[in-house]
């Protein structure tokens, strides 16, 4: 198991070489350098030569590159275009933020998996609404999702605030209030890509020997579901988390936006429309990096946890 | 499982429909605006007007055109793109099947919305260039659901058939392992087509869609953002549209699992 592990974290950084060095390529190939892009197209060629010639950016790009990671490994990703804030400054905030909004939707969206498949009463009805219920989180893009909800609890019902945040130590509740809507909203695409992976694992657990012989000893229905079927089928629904974290980032950065959530996800997009080159950069390779590594993690639980793999 | 061909089916014709003949089904031009602006749905103006004074009806009916071609088209460019890849990754094995695995784990990882975003903004956005995007985004998932079938039928009796019989590897792929998938690739590739539609919704929502005027109903929402309270349908007549869009290609695709 020790040697698979290890192949599989060094297959690990030449991909994440790779993804970065692709990113970093594209975006000074495609968008010209930074000060191309500050002084725009009808500047004095000379000016821009000058000034490229000075910040460094008429090396080679392999070797701006490794300048970049250099610094970027010791915590300095440059300062923003916009702000001039230090980027590792504006960033280390928005990620709490981010990790705060998606961890509880996580969490929200394995537990109502978990609970709303294995409820052992009406099975026919429940299983219908949750696979409706999974279809529509999956399809419903975030946005739309989103501003149905301050529709109906902000305009309609005057509950909860429309967008914005409120820090924890404003006040306990206020928080709770702003980050609702975001984490719902969030949670929905998840619960319904889990809740299609547990239904299907669930099933398979159904059929074997060992719940029968639960049922046999005299154990509730409750009891076999919660008890023993639960715990067997949520391991596929966690490893399926961290692969699919890539393809979840999108909502993250869509929900962001519609509820003025000031996470990474959010800085993302200013970064993009406003041009800020460095904040971009950084923003990108360290969802790039994260994704990877997260996707790692889940592979590696998933041998330690899973005896049949292990053994091979 | 056929209830949700039919059902899907039935929401993608319907969709093809209002976005083929949206002009005749509207009464009121998509993009002229007028001094009826932010009014409430009325039997004049189904859902609307917006802050424009656009009629909202015929904006969601023209939108089913941009989001239906961007789908499609990303579907058609991941599938030419992701199933001979598949094929041969699947037919042959060994090394040529590590080298692309390889590179469809490589690429699987990166986030579709990330990606499109980047590239759309340092590409330019137009519609060919969307479609490009989204094509791009989606082929490894065609390429890895392809070899996984291509591996199954490889080792099926027929298929050494006829390679017992002397056939060669294209023509055994064309006749034999070809028709078999078509199922499996026809139905990932409505999956794709409505990824790529959630995709490109989200771009717009985001304000890195096609550029306004066009009816668009990633940004019409976007733009009804504002006009929540006064007027709901100028967002939610274009989300329920994307979703039901999104949806009705969705059920059709997720008969094969």
């Amino acid at each position: 198991m020790l040697t698979a592990i290890v192949r599989r974290v060094l297959l690990v950084i030449p991909n994440i070489v790779l993804l970065t060095a692709l990113l970093f390529w594209s975006v000074f190939s495609l968008l010209g350098t930074p000060v191309e892009m500050m002084l725009g197209r009808d500047a004095d060629p000379a000016t821009i030569e000058a000034l490229n010639a000075r910040y460094g950016f008429d090396r080679p790009v392999y070797e701006q590159y490794l300048s970049w990671m250099w610094n970027a490994l010791q915590g300095d990703f440059g300062r923003s275009y916009v702000t001039r804030q230090s980027v590792a400054d504006a960033i280390l905030p928005r990620i709490a933020v981010t990790l705060e909004i998606a961890g509880l939707a996580v969490a929200l969206a394995v537990v109502a998996t978990a609970v709303m498949n294995s409820i052992p009463v009406a099975r026919r009805v429940i299983g219908s609404a949750n696979t409706g219920l999974s279809l529509v989180g999956i399809t419903v893009p975030n946005f739309m999702l989103g501003i149905s909800l301050i529709y109906l609890f902000s305009v309609q019902l005057g509950w909860l605030p429309t967008t914005g945040w409120v820090d924890w130590s404003e006040g306990f509740v206020t928080h709770c209030k702003h980050i609702a809507m975001p984490v719902l909203t969030l949670s929905a695409f998840f619960f319904g890509s889990f809740s299609l992976v547990y239904r299907a694992e669930y099933r398979s657990i159904q059929q074997q020997l060992f719940i029968k012989v639960t049922r046999a000893k005299g154990l509730s229905e409750w009891g076999v579901s919660f008890k023993h079927a639960l715990p067997n089928s949520i391991m596929p629904v966690i490893t399926y988390a961290g692969l699919s974290l890539g393809q979840m980032t999108g909502g993250a950065v869509v929900t962001e936006t519609v509820f003025s959530v000031p996470g990474m996800g959010r800085l993302f997009v200013d970064s993009i429309t406003s041009h800020d080159f460095p904040v971009m950069l950084a923003v990108g390779m360290i969802i790039i990096v994260g994704v990877v590594l997260l996707n790692l993690l889940a592979d590696i639980l998933y041998t330690v946890v899973n005896p049949r793999i292990r053994l091979e | 499982m056929n209830v949700r061909i039919w059902v899907g089916g039935a929401i993608v014709v319907a969709i093809v429909v209002a976005a083929v003949f949206a002009p005749q089904l509207s009464v009121h031009s998509p993009t002229r605006s007028s001094v009826d602006f932010l009014q409430g749905a009325s039997w004049a103006h189904w859902f609307g007007t917006d802050d424009l004074g656009r009629d909202v009806f015929s904006r969601v009916l023209h939108g089913a055109r941009i989001s239906l071609v961007v789908g499609i088209g990303a579907g058609v460019v991941a599938t030419v793109l992701g199933l001979p890849i598949g094929l041969i990754a699947g037919y042959r094995g060994g090394k040529v099947d590590l080298f692309f695995v390889q590179m469809i784990d490589l690429f699987i990882a990166i986030p579709a919305l990330v990606l499109a975003m980047i590239i759309t903004v340092m590409v330019g956005v137009t519609l060919e260039n969307l479609v490009l995007v989204l094509g791009f985004v989606s082929w490894p998932t065609v390429a890895r659901l392809v070899r996984g079938q291509v591996m199954n039928i490889r080792e099926s009796l027929f298929v050494e058939a006829a390679r017992a019989l002397g056939g060669r590897a294209v023509w055994i792929v064309w006749a034999h392992v070809l028709p078999n998938i078509m199922r499996v690739v026809a139905a990932q590739f409505s999956i794709t087509v409505s990824l790529a539609i959630f995709t490109s919704a989200s771009l717009s929502f985001l304000g890195l869609g096609i550029p306004p005027p066009t009816p668009d109903w990633g940004g019409m929402v976007r733009a009804g953002f504002d006009f929540l309270s006064i007027n709901p349908l100028i967002s939610l007549a274009p989300g329920g549209a994307v979703a039901l869009t999104i949806f009705g290609f969705y059920l059709m695709g997720s008969t094969v699992e």
